[in-house]
Order: structure tokens, then sequence, then C-alpha cells
């Protein structure tokens, strides 16, 4: 029995057999759809290094089972660059370094991204801290991942005003 | 091969779940974690197609809280200054990612005694609703978690929501958790507490202590010796003296028993200033 299922992924539509109901969503991103800028660290929702956006929510793919989100649109690290121009919240973390192996780095920056989009975290560097808790670095890169969060907020509101005007 | 279904409405979920055994699958943070490195070999229920088992409404006499609201629906959600405590228990779930997807069925489902959201609803008077295909029935949450992870739910059952009686949503209320590190980390202790405040005096508390005891506890003794009292340094004294016989700690690798009860006593004095509108919170880190 093989399940069907129909994601739009970084703007793409696809449909996708499931022969077995168990997979998860990162699993399906990385073993079956080759997107692997999508990483795996601790599998269990502790880390974030799995982080992408579900309908536009940042969630752990590493929990998600991929079945249950039949319909759904999912935005991966691959999905942000407009060819060769990066996304701000990309071009943030090189200019603030905001990693150093670039391990967690995919699931920082999509993190930041759905922080960003929820509007509430403000110019409070410790509001941040708490909010992007859920992706850990262990090269311990936290001060430029903050100080890119911030800028990279600045650079998204600017470029809404100038699209609203 | 395991079955998988993704009932459309709560009445089919129900007919499915007299059918046989299933897993139910809500928000999913806990599904495969739970299961350590054992494969999955059970039915799979998935319930996220339930939309009316989720979001907030006020229904009579009581306000209910659907099993598939997420922990984010309800920080975002305007609430009476009873549930202060609920929504800062919310932003201690896991990380925002986990906030976007985990329920809070699925947090008393999964019956942890490190359960964030079980204090504050304790000292709510929260009730859980159960049904099955046959009966629906109501239990309060004392008596719907049982022990680690152990639940009064039956074959046959699930959790379709908790219910907040409106006489527990007066006055306000705070929550204070210890971990070994400010965010994303599991409770060494967590306290709640709803207080009203009459004409400067305690009119009413109630007070709870979650990672102390198997199941999450009301600190009845506690609560009769706060009220009465006047609004300052009579609380903290009062909870310095008062024995809380409702606390059994265990040594584990987050805390030693004796580290807990005196880190408890602690928290239990924050989380009662700060319901009683006299201390700013405090963030507490080991």
């Amino acid at each position: 029995m093989s399940l069907s299922i129909g994601l739009t992924i970084n703007g793409q539509p696809r449909t996708v057999a499931l022969d077995d109901p168990r997979v998860t969503l990162l699993d399906l991103l990385r073993e079956r759809l080759d997107l692997t800028g999508t990483k795996k660290g601790c599998d269990r929702g502790q880390c974030g290094a799995c982080t992408v956006l579900v309908d536009g929510r940042r969630i752990n793919s590493c929990l998600a089972l991929a079945a249950s989100l039949d319909g759904a649109t999912v935005t991966t690290i691959e999905g942000l660059a407009d060819g060769e121009a990066l996304h701000p919240v990309q071009a943030a973390f090189i200019e603030h370094d905001g990693f150093q192996c670039g391990f967690c780095t995919p699931g920082q920056i999509m993190s930041a991204i759905g922080l960003i989009a929820e509007g509430h975290a403000g110019d409070d560097p410790e509001r941040i801290r708490e909010l992007m808790s859920g992706n850990i670095c262990r090269c311990g890169a936290y001060q430029g991942i903050t100080e890119a969060v911030l800028e990279a907020q600045k650079t998204l509101a600017e470029r809404n005003r100038r699209d609203a005007a | 091969m395991i079955r998988y279904a993704k009932p459309k409405n709560v009445d089919e979920a129900l007919a499915l779940l007299s059918d046989g055994p299933w897993r139910i699958l809500a928000g999913g943070t806990d599904f495969y974690p739970a299961l350590g490195n054992r494969p999955l070999s059970e039915n799979v229920l998935d319930i996220n197609g339930l939309s009316e088992l989720r979001g907030i409404a006020e229904v009579g006499s009581h306000i209910v809280v659907g099993a598939r609201t997420t922990w984010t629906d309800i920080i975002r959600r305007d609430l009476p200054a009873a549930f202060d405590g609920l929504k800062l228990a919310a932003r201690e779930v896991g990380s925002v990612q986990i906030q976007n997807r985990a329920s809070i069925a699925g947090n008393l489902c999964n019956a942890s005694p490190a359960a964030d959201g079980v204090p504050p609803l304790l000292t709510l008077g929260a009730e859980v609703e159960l049904r099955s295909a046959s009966l629906t029935r109501h239990l309060p949450l004392e008596d719907f978690i049982l022990g680690n992870r152990r639940t009064a739910l039956q074959p046959g059952e699930m959790v379709t929501a908790i219910r907040i009686p409106k006489s527990a949503t007066a006055g306000t209320s705070a929550f204070v958790k210890l971990g070994a590190r400010r965010y994303l980390v599991i409770s060494i202790a967590m306290a709640a507490a709803r207080i009203v405040v009459e004409d400067g005096i305690v009119a009413e508390a109630a007070v709870a202590v979650g990672s102390c005891s198997l199941v999450a506890k009301r600190l009845t003794g506690l609560e009769a010796a706060l009220r009465g009292l006047p609004i300052g340094p009579a609380l903290a004294e009062t909870v310095a003296a008062t024995s809380l016989p409702e606390l059994a700690p265990i040594d584990d690798v987050r805390g030693t028993a004796e580290y807990r009860r005196e880190a408890a006593r602690e928290i239990v004095t924050r989380a009662v200033l700060a319901a009683s509108g006299h201390h700013p919170l405090t963030k507490v880190a080991a």
C-alpha cells in the first residue's frame, strides 16, 4: 500500500508516493527529494538543525510525519536565495559571522525567518535569544546569530516599507 | 505494514478507535522521542484533520480548550489574567518550533512528571474531556494523570478538550520554572500560583508544583494557610513555615531530592508573590 501526498516545496508542487507512513518530513526531504540543505542533528526535536517552515511556521522536520502534512507548503534553506542573490537573513549571517562549522546554520536561518515573520521579537537581544533557543550551535556562534537576526529584521522591515510605498 | 488513518471528524475518529488499538498522532513532538530506539509498530490515528478540536471557546460555565490547541495558539490568544501562568508555561514548552506543533492534550496524555502545562492547569481547576464512541466523561486533571506516563484513558477513548470552569478564572497567575539552563530544558521543578486578592487580602489561592512528585500536585495545606493573609511579606513567611507534604521528589540526573525540596519552596514563594502582584517575575537559572 502506498500513500500519495501533495506538497508545495519551495514553490514547486510535488506529488510524493510514500511506501511507508512512518517517514518523517526530514527524511523525505533529504533521502527522497535530495534536498540535503536541511540537516539531521539530534533527530528528536532538541537541536533545531532540521527547522523548516510549514505553512509559514517554523517546525522541527525530524518530528513531523510527512503523511500528516498532505497539502502543506514547505520552505527549506534551498528555497531562500533568488538566483545568486542571498535572502537578507542569509546575508546577515555572513556579515555577522553567525556560524563557524555551519552545520546548524540552515536550521538557524529558517528559524530566524520564522521568528521575524512572527513579528513580536522587537529589538531586545534577550527576547531574540529566547525565541532562537530551539536552535543549538555547538560552535557557540550565538553572539553573531543574535546580531544577524536583529539586522536582518531591520533590513526586511525596510524592504517591506519600500514595497508598500 | 502499519495502518495510517486521518479521519475528517471526531465521530469518524471515535469509530476507528472503537475498532482496535491505535497510537494517536497530534502535534507529534513526543511521538518518536517517546519510542526511544524502538521502531514504530502500532497503527497511527492522525487527528490533525479534526479542525473542531483546535481553538479556545467559552461554552456555558466553562472555557473550553480544544485538545489540538497548540502552545503558540495559547500564547497568542487574549485570555483573562488567571491564564498568565499557563501562557508563561507555554513559552517554556521546548522551543518555538515545538510550541508551534505540540498540543495541550498531548502534554497531558504523555503524562511526564515534568510536563510544564500541568501545574498551571491544576491551578485553573482544569478537567479533561474524554470521548469514546459510546460515552463522554469529564475527569478532574488530578484524576486523569495517574503516574509517570500513565493516564486514565481507556481503550477506545481520546481526549477531546480541556475544560476550565469560569469560577476558577478569577485573579492573576504566575509560573516559575527552574531548569539547568535558561531555555529549552526539562524542568528540575516548576511552580504555578493563582491568587485572588480582595481589599489587600488573599481571598483565594491555588498553588501547584511539578517535577517534585510522580504527578504534579496542588499544595492544599499551603493554599489554606495563604487564605486571609494580607498581601506583603506574610506570604513569603507563610510559604517558608508551612510543611509541603505533597512533595515527594526523587534523585535523578537533573537534581537530587534534597535540592528539589529546597528549590521548590523558593520557586513557590516567587510564584505566589508574582501572582499576588507584589514581586517582579524573576528569571531562575541553576
